[in-house]
């Protein structure tokens, strides 16, 4: 039992006497119908919390389901009609490009922090970290236009909307390497520093491996959220009918969640289809990696245990 | 030796790439301060107690100066509408998320049989990697609809004695339908930090209850809840921090108002993301720049109340963690 | 546990495949037709952005011109006059679209060139009343957006439509989210029949009245899809989605104009609005047509600008924008693709001087 764990477990001790005198002031079958009644209203602060799933599941693959075509993923968006095509390869561009970037410099980041930081560096940094978790993306949005787009003349563009999502990626993977290297036991890493083996190698040959499925894991869940962001290109990457060029810059670039957000709210039903076909892209899309990551998550957990 | 040296070298390489969140996070609050300042000038303090947001006469092609910083004749910029929307918004989404999140942590910590806990966990944590905007198609075709014919009007005649609780419901499009659209983004953290804490309330100590002659509820309201307490009111907060940044799911549901102090529970409020995102291409047509410089100044002051929330979040947290 | 293992590596198989697939067919069909731009030589592409009055013009345009125009591409979008007007500004595009024109403090270069002739209609969803069209002046008009007048059986509305039975339900005026042409004009109108009965005075996006009442509705489109779905309002919509305020079975109102008729947006009265103003456009072509005179003139009529500045980045650029927009004046004007907006042509007069300033983009 840790430290903390026994402070709690004195706390609690403490308090089992104000439990047990305030029990005993009420019949056994009185307290046991107020169990129920508190177990019942766990359950429906459950099924208060899954119906809202339920239901965006139901909205979203029933209405895209029945706007999906062969046409969604070959044809490019046509004012509000055609395809999805120039969305789906823009997303997939600016994740790519944005991970990119991001990744190398956030695992670099994690690797730092967990490795060689003393430990008030280490809060330091965490808590930046979270801090720029916590920066709404709309102003991460705003920075990118006006630095990006305007005064690093880039314009609307594949590169500007990346950077953009790469600040809001890059404190996700940063987390999820430091916690990953931080999992790794101490002997394994003590053993090999022992046969003299430099820290770097250490941290190469070691330590990294055993970590990688727990960074990966980091890698995919901050792909998830660059999929699922819209407030952050809005400024930067703009919106384009044409699929994506490969050139980084002066060319704007679409994307599927700009899709749900302006057509649904046009008065046209081949809008409105599109922008439900874009939504189940998005869901499935996220579902898919939540699941990939899953997987490495459980296989980290068996490797750990 | 070669081995010290590429140890050094790789160091000061991770330890640059370290730099790189401080620096993106430093560049954010420099550049966007920066931007700000001739808006906060022009205005003082009225820029956050004003109410009034007025670009000025784009076509009379006259100016006004104030403080020494020029803008467009009869330009005002005041965002008390937009703070209070903001933090209304999030109130309401903390007041219905909270309790339901907790029910839900305790029903999957407590109650469900391990089976159904893994599966429950599994969707509640789906619920977290909806797209906002999402969320916001999801918020206008289902949730505006029954705030305007079902919510609303019952809210209304059931509380109406409360006078913010009191009608007229209009169109649905106002601040319980991005409330409740808030709550239903924030509930996965709650539910998720909730869980998580009570599950790790020492075994000993739960069969140690029971064993006394408690019953299940007794156990768990007096060992479970207090363990856990500064988790939940961690995640609470951390939750009042999503919901006061979210954009896009608040842009599509809260009706936009503007110049607008919210009167009641269901008219149209905006809130200072939502600003940004939808003032961005008003304020480039101002000739003065000075629409743009405000729209920098509500960032800076969504960054410093994000800033506030999550330091202290994290402060009350460790706190508490160590009492 | 064995089986709950395989269980989740099959189901993250899948996952992984339905995505790799998701992704597959656009990047192959990507992939096989981007030789086919390469063949066809040095392409260009032009980015147009800006009115959603336009918008439904630009994808009539934009296919046609680019049929018998291979080696050019155009983007459109339906963001707001507003981001037209800037984003021409700033260089991020190159045609900027807009229902109004530059104010006075913009850049020398930058030109408002006039492309067609657009009305606006006031449009409500009164059930029961959608089949009558409601008399409605700029003073009413100004009164429900400044909450005075608040419901559809108020007195002034009365007045003005004797015999009709109107509803006593609060009036839901809808407004533009966006920065808009349409706002511009509207308010316009507003402001030169209501004098100081409107005091937020007129403008792309305009410092709206504190009423708990206005709903913000983004583009023509979010403005026709909330007039559907909020029963009792009333908005401001583009001529040129008039097909789809038909189809939605909405209210149109007759406006009352200057002489004090009130008078319906159909070719006859935008073309008598348009005689009694086009004669006054100076070079610059930045005129308001609002508010006219003329016994049948419809009192919400305007141009619809290209923004164009007259420096493009390359020869190439500035060759295509001066051919798509020159097209756009000829055979753009054609009855095939204005009729199916219920925009007018451009007089001959304001032709030529399009031309001149057409030529001005290098």
């Amino acid at each position: 039992m840790s430290a903390a764990d026994w402070e709690a477990t004195a706390y609690l001790r403490r308090r089992h006497g104000q439990v047990l005198a305030e029990a005993s002031r009420r019949s056994r079958a009185a307290r046991q119908v107020r169990g129920r009644v508190f177990g019942a209203l766990a359950a429906l602060g459950m099924a208060a919390s899954l119906f809202p799933l339920l239901d965006i599941v139901e909205l979203v693959a029933v209405h895209g389901a029945r706007a999906l075509s062969a046409a969604v993923f070959t044809q490019v968006t046509n004012g509000v009609s055609g395809g999805l095509q120039n969305a789906i390869l823009g997303t997939v561009f600016l994740v790519a490009l944005g991970l990119a970037v991001a990744a190398p410099i956030g695992v670099g980041a994690g690797v730092y922090v967990a490795e060689w930081s003393d430990a008030r560096t280490a809060a330091a940094l965490n808590y930046l970290t979270d801090v720029l978790v916590g920066v709404p993306s709309i102003v991460v949005g705003y920075f990118g236009f006006i630095v990006f787009v305007g005064d690093f003349g880039w314009g609307f563009s594949w590169l500007a909307g990346s950077l953009a999502l790469a600040v809001i990626m890059l404190p996700y993977i940063v987390r999820a390497t430091e916690l990953a290297l931080s999992k790794v036991p101490l002997d394994l890493r003590e053993g090999s520093l022992a046969l003299g083996v430099t820290r770097a190698r250490t941290v190469h040959a070691v330590s990294l491996p055993f970590a990688l499925p727990g960074i990966l894991t980091g890698v995919l869940l901050a792909m998830g959220i660059g999929i699922g962001e819209t407030a952050p290109l809005l400024y930067t990457a703009s919106w384009s009918n044409y699929n994506p060029s490969l050139a980084l810059t002066h060319s704007p670039v679409g994307y599927l969640t700009y899709v749900v957000w302006t057509f649904i709210q046009e008065p046209f039903s081949t809008a409105h289809s599109l922008a439900y076909a874009a939504a189940l892209l998005l869901m499935a899309g996220v579902l898919a990696i939540n699941l990939v990551a899953r997987q490495w998550l459980g296989r980290r957990g068996e490797h750990a245990a | 030796m070669r081995g010290e040296r590429a140890d050094r070298l790789y160091r000061a390489g991770v330890g640059l790439l370290a730099g790189a969140v401080p620096v993106a996070l430093g560049a954010i609050a420099v550049f966007v301060l920066v931007d700000a300042l001739p808006a906060l000038r022009y205005m003082g303090l009225g820029f956050w107690t004003g109410t009034q947001w007025n670009l000025g006469n784009q076509y009379g092609g006259t100016t006004a100066s104030q403080n020494g910083v020029v803008a467009a004749a009869g330009a005002t910029f005041g965002i008390l509408p937009y703070i209070l929307g903001t933090l209304l918004t999030s109130a309401v989404a903390l007041a219905v998320a909270l309790p339901l999140g907790v029910g839900a942590a305790l029903f999957l910590s407590e109650y469900a049989p391990p089976r159904l806990r893994l599966w429950l966990s599994s969707l509640v944590e789906l619920l977290a990697g909806v797209p906002s905007v999402v969320y916001g198609l999801w918020g206008l075709a289902v949730v505006v609809p029954a705030v305007a014919g079902g919510i609303g009007p019952w809210l209304s005649a059931a509380l109406g004695f409360i006078p913010f609780l009191r009608g007229p419901v209009g169109t649905g499009l106002g601040l319980l339908s991005a409330g409740l659209v808030l709550a239903v983004m924030v509930l996965p953290l709650i539910a998720a930090t909730a869980r998580d804490a009570m599950q790790q309330t020492p075994r000993a100590l739960r069969e140690g209850a029971v064993a006394l002659g408690l019953t299940r509820w007794e156990a768990i309201a007096g060992v479970v809840l207090p363990t856990a307490r500064p988790a939940i009111f961690g995640a609470a907060i951390l939750a009042l921090g999503r919901a006061l940044g979210e954009t896009m799911a608040v842009l599509m549901v809260s009706g936009g108002s503007i110049n607008l102090l919210p009167t009641n529970l269901y008219g149209p409020v905006n809130t200072l993301a939502a600003v940004i995102a939808s003032q961005l291409d008003a304020a480039f047509t101002d000739a003065t720049h000075m629409a743009l410089h405000a729209l920098a100044g509500i960032a800076l002051t969504l960054f410093v109340i994000s800033l506030v929330v999550n330091g202290t979040a994290r402060l009350i947290v460790r706190r508490e963690g160590a009492a | 546990m064995e089986a709950k293992r395989a269980w989740r590596r099959w189901a993250s198989a899948g996952a992984a495949t339905i995505l790799a697939a998701a992704v597959a067919a656009p990047a192959a069909t990507w992939a096989a037709g981007r030789p086919a731009v390469h063949r066809s030589g040095s392409s260009v592409t032009l980015l147009e952005t800006g009115s959603t009055l336009l918008y439904p013009l630009f994808n009539l345009w934009v296919p046609a011109y680019t049929h018998t125009h291979p080696g050019v591409k155009i983007t459109t979008a339906a963001t707001g006059s507003g981001t037209g007007i800037s984003e021409a500004t700033s260089g991020a595009v190159q045609i900027g679209a807009s229902d109004a024109y530059l104010p006075p403090a913009h850049p020398s270069t930058l030109m408002n060139i006039p492309l067609a002739i657009s009305a606006q209609q006031v449009n409500y969803n009164v059930p029961g009343l959608n089949g009558v069209h409601l008399k409605l002046s700029g003073p009413v008009l100004a009164g429900i957006y400044t909450g005075r007048i608040k419901t559809w059986n108020a007195a002034p509305i009365r007045a003005l439509n004797p015999g009709v039975k109107l509803p006593a339900h609060a009036i839901v005026p809808l407004r533009r989210a966006d920065a808009s042409g349409d706002t511009f004009i509207f308010t316009q109108y507003l402001t030169f029949s209501a004098g100081k009965a409107w005091p937020a005075g007129y403008g792309t996006s305009v410092s709206w009245p504190a009423l708990p009442s206005l709903v913000a509705e983004p583009g023509n489109s979010g403005m026709v899809s909330g007039l559907k779905s909020i029963p009792y309002s009333v908005a401001y919509v583009g001529v040129s989605y008039l097909n789809e305020t038909n189809a939605a079975h909405l209210g149109e109102a007759k406006l009352e104009n200057r002489a004090g008729n009130f008078v319906l947006p159909v070719a006859a009265t935008i073309e008598t609005a348009a005689k009694a103003r086009v004669g006054q456009t100076p070079p610059d072509e930045a005129l308001s047509l609002v508010y006219a005179p003329g016994k049948d003139a419809y009192p919400i009529i305007n141009y619809e600008y290209a923004i164009v500045s007259q420096k493009q980045a390359s020869a190439a650029v500035a060759a295509a924008v001066r051919s798509f927009l020159t097209w756009a004046l000829t055979v753009g004007n054609g009855e095939r693709f204005l009729s199916q907006v219920h925009f007018q042509p451009l007089p001959p007069a304001i032709v030529k001087m399009s031309k001149a300033q057409i030529a001005k983009v290098r």
